[in-house]
């Protein structure tokens, strides 16, 4: 792991020396986890500034343009200034998305691992998941707008993209280190739990989320059966296979 | 006589260029039969005192004189030129382009304060004929029903303001105090306040201009903090294939049609050189990134693949 992080510092090394044009410095996507470095702020100050008090505003207006025109005049700009935004208000829910996914990695602190037994992964994901779903409760009563606006064509590929990122970050802070093909079905399958419990969530009236909560579990239930299924089905297959080969090589087959 | 001259001289200067750009020129670049190359910009451009008109070099004091004469002759054809050129397209990205901007402020859903100041003040430069004024009032009123935006449309030439008086006449717009005429050069605008415009637009202008920058400077300065700078410009096609296609448009059919409704080959052929004279989407949004402005985004938005682009720029508070 020290070497990992000693190779990434490197590489961010060299690409801060290189010359670099002011504007793209915040455009830029880390494609990785680097732990010597801060990771530079995800929208440009100017940016930022309206957006957050224009996020202050979404309670009350919801995820609309009039949250964002508000949040441009508390933060000293015109109405005219929202042009700063070309994609309006999905830039808004934008700002939700990646600034409450940027803080899970500070909002949940696992234990140190105590008497040599650490969290599992599996429980480890469920809690940062939690954690996820539990920051969209402020603008609970707005997000299915937020979710419509995302639906809607031109926005479905950087929501998914988000999604993705999303799932990643999770996997990531779980301390997941998996370098084959499962780390693909991971951020799939999480993903897909993802989503379909906060579309649930946005019609969860229990107390302080439990019917929430109990749905996650169930998902993360249904995965591991399903998982186990397909590991078993797997290790099934292969063995008929392979039997199969042998027996019929014994009875003479050039195989 | 005289233009038969230049014509020659002009397309020496071409053979010239092309022979020395040869080398390096790779299939795809090679220009379609009957476009001419933009000769290469003149190297020292501020020192001595010239720009270009079109694909022509001439002196700076000239350029504004030349491109005066040139909208004075299309002013009363203007539109119906606009509509045979662009195949009425241009209409749909001056709709893009007001409907993008979304102005006026909307008294029902914006919580009034009594020192906030109703409506936009919003200036259009080079907007003689008014096209994109009227389209600004009209969202503003219907959209937004905003009865106190307002609208000062500047051009440098007095033959397309009288052409937008005399359509403003038929808008609910003529002689309220919505709507205003100035004539002003938009690297000198010394009628309009520091700090006082919310929204800056020019559509179709920027290109006639002697000095981008010095314009780009002077908008800088009578916008307020956070306020808007929009341009709607000719720009580069980006798909080759496309690009291909459209330079055999612009060179060949444009100053032919130019030919047959207006009466006036000259002018058109001025409007499709200058057009290709003008920067790329990323030199210009570079451009307005060192007048000052914030940049939304990649800075700029192609319109048919890039025929023409909408510019922002958000002057910082």
């Amino acid at each position: 792991m020290p070497a990992t992080a000693r190779l990434s510092s490197t590489i961010i090394g060299t690409s801060r020396a290189s010359p670099s044009r002011s504007l793209p410095a915040f455009r830029q996507r880390c494609a990785y986890h680097s732990y010597d470095y801060a990771q530079p702020p995800p929208f440009p100050p100017a940016e930022t500034k309206i957006l957050s008090s224009a996020y202050a505003h979404v309670p009350e207006h919801g995820f609309t343009i009039d949250a964002l025109k508000l949040g441009a005049r508390d933060a000293g700009y015109l109405d005219a200034s929202t042009n700063l935004f070309p994609r309006g208000v999905f830039d808004l829910i934008n700002y939700h998305l990646v600034t409450q996914r940027l803080a899970l990695k500070d909002s949940v602190q696992f234990p140190e691992a105590k008497d040599g037994k650490e969290i599992g992964v599996g429980r480890k994901v469920r809690s940062l998941t939690l954690a996820r779903l539990r920051a969209n409760e402020p603008v609970l009563h707005r997000w299915q707008e937020a979710l419509a606006v995302m639906a809607q064509p031109t926005y479905i590929p950087p929501s998914l993209h988000e999604l993705a990122a999303l799932a990643d970050e999770i996997w990531f802070l779980a301390g997941d280190q998996s370098v084959d093909t499962s780390w693909y079905t991971k951020r799939a399958t999480l993903s897909t739990v993802y989503s379909a419990t906060e579309v649930f969530m946005t019609q969860d009236t229990s107390k302080n989320f439990v019917e929430t909560e109990q749905f996650l579990d169930n998902r993360l239930q249904d995965l591991q059966t399903v998982g186990g299924f397909m590991g078993k089905l797997g290790e099934w297959v292969n063995y008929t296979g392979h039997s199969t080969i042998n027996v019929l090589r014994s009875k003479g087959m050039r195989i | 006589m005289q233009a038969t001259r230049i014509r020659i001289g002009r397309q020496l200067l071409d053979a010239r260029t092309s022979v020395g750009r040869q080398s390096v020129r790779g299939f795809a670049a090679s220009a379609p039969r009957g476009v001419k190359e933009p000769p290469p910009p003149p190297q020292k451009d501020a020192q001595d005192g010239t720009t270009h008109f079109g694909f022509e070099t001439v002196a700076e004091a000239l350029k504004e004189q030349r491109v005066r004469g040139v909208f004075s002759s299309v002013a009363s054809s203007y539109d119906s030129m606009n509509d045979f050129m662009s195949l009425g397209i241009h209409r749909l990205w001056k709709d893009h382009f007001v409907r993008n901007l979304n102005p006026g402020r909307n008294p029902l859903t914006s919580p009034s304060s009594p020192d906030a100041q109703k409506g936009w003040n919003i200036l259009d430069i080079a907007g003689g004929t008014g096209d994109i004024a009227f389209r600004m009032l009209d969202h503003a009123s219907h959209i937004n029903h905003d009865a106190h935006t307002n609208v000062t449309v500047a051009d440098i030439n007095p033959d397309m303001l009288a052409e937008g008086k005399k359509r403003s006449l038929q808008t609910p717009y003529a002689r309220s105090p919505r709507l205003r005429f100035v004539e002003a050069n938009a690297e000198k605008l010394d009628m309009i306040p520091d700090n006082s415009i919310d929204l800056y637009t020019v559509a179709f202008g920027i290109r006639n201009f002697t000095h981008k920058d010095v314009a780009l400077k002077e908008a800088y300065r009578v916008l307020k903090p956070g306020g808007v700078f929009a341009c709607l410009e000719f720009s580069k096609v980006e798909n080759p294939l496309f690009n291909a296609v459209y330079q055999q448009w612009s060179f060949n059919a444009i100053p032919y049609i130019g030919q047959l409704v207006a009466g006036d080959r000259a002018s058109y052929q001025y409007l499709v050189e200058s057009i290709a004279r003008f920067p790329s989407q990323e030199e210009f949004s570079g451009m307005i990134r060192d007048a000052g402005f914030l940049i939304p985004g990649k800075g700029y938005e192609n319109l048919t693949d890039g025929i023409a682009a909408i510019h922002k720029g958000v002057k910082p508070a």
